[in-house]
């Protein structure tokens, strides 16, 4: 649950940076598309039947390290990216608790049986 | 008394506990107290998407924007708003209806006596949340401007989803296994065999199948 609401609340910050720390683009414009969509798996990951989305942080924590390299960032949005990314690649590594059984989770729509054994998945 | 007793029983197998739970399952996801919350989300949105219609019919003057400035005028009157020829919050209040009365018909084992509601339901949800998310995604690209009443509308789509796909998940997983079990998953799809077990036949194994148990019964 924190995991999930510091990684949403991350990419709000992607969205709201350019305004508090004043810088603009392709800073900008590159926050303004991935905090959205940060904030937005994040969030929905909190319920624990879809948690597996969570893992959506780790390649937009990968581009958040990049882009900065590659789109010319000045200094205060390249740390800026850079340290958001960190954030999220590392909180998509949290699972957080999963209270219940989803009788094998989607991971039983592949592949034969095991439904009920296996509280993995989801 | 049962109620109190329930806890007590540990040894009780979980789906004895929660008799219209998919096997495997602790918890019954189409059950009233899972489903209602999505409903009234559901409404809440189909309110707020309803009022910015308004406004961008011309039906109400001005728009309630508490911190964003001009933002929602010009994010509501945009030409991405107007691509269809009705309004986007107009089909967007459309959608959140959708996901209302989806979320709302069926019993509670709809999972597996209407699997074609429940799909139908994740298929209203899913993509109105990806619809809100890229046009909260635009909202700053293209016009440099937020709509803080578009903004509470994502957050409710969103909301919606983890609620709803529980029970698409169990509907899928029942569809599979009746595939698995040589059943007609067609006919299962649009919940032919829900109630009298007919799309399996009864004298097979899968008769004994826990998927099945207590079907014709109820």
């Amino acid at each position: 649950m924190w995991a999930r609401m510091l990684s949403a609340l991350s990419g709000i910050w992607l969205m709201a940076a350019p305004a508090v720390l004043g810088y603009g683009d392709p800073a900008a414009t590159a926050g303004y598309i991935v905090g959205p969509l940060a904030a937005g798996f994040a969030y929905v990951a909190v319920w624990e039947v879809i948690r597996g989305l969570r893992w959506v942080g780790v390649p937009l924590g990968l581009w958040l390290l990049a882009a900065p390299w590659l789109l010319n960032y000045d200094i205060v949005p390249l740390l800026n990216s850079t340290v958001v990314g960190l954030i999220q690649i590392v909180l998509a590594c949290v699972r957080g608790t999963i209270k219940h059984r989803y009788g094998g989770g989607w991971a039983a729509l592949f592949g034969r049986g095991h439904e009920d054994e296996s509280r993995e998945g989801v | 008394m049962a109620l109190l007793a329930v806890p007590l029983m540990p040894h009780l197998p979980r789906t004895a506990r929660m008799p219209d739970a998919p096997p495997g399952w602790d918890y019954n996801p189409s059950a009233w107290a899972e489903r209602w919350p999505v409903i009234v989300l559901a409404l809440v949105g189909s309110g707020i998407a309803g009022y910015l219609a308004l406004y961008q019919w011309r039906v109400l003057d001005t728009v309630w924007e508490p911190f964003f400035g001009r933002g929602s005028e010009i994010i509501l009157n945009s030409s991405v708003s107007h691509l269809l020829p009705v309004p986007d919050a107009a089909l967007g209040a459309l959608g959140y209806l959708l996901d209302a009365v989806t979320g709302a018909i069926g019993g509670t084992k709809r999972w597996r006596t209407m699997p074609w509601v429940v799909v139908l339901f994740g298929l209203a949800v899913g993509p109105l949340g990806a619809v809100s998310i890229t046009l909260v995604i635009l909202q700053p690209v293209l016009f440099n401007a937020w709509c803080t009443l578009c903004l509470a509308s994502a957050v409710v789509s969103l909301s919606m989803i983890g609620p709803a796909m529980d029970e698409v998940l169990a509907s899928l997983q029942y569809l599979k296994h009746v595939r698995q079990n040589g059943g007609q998953v067609w006919g299962a799809f649009r919940g032919s065999g829900g109630e009298n077990g007919r799309t399996i036949g009864r004298t097979g194994p899968a008769s004994r199948s826990p998927w099945l148990r207590g079907m014709g019964r109820d």
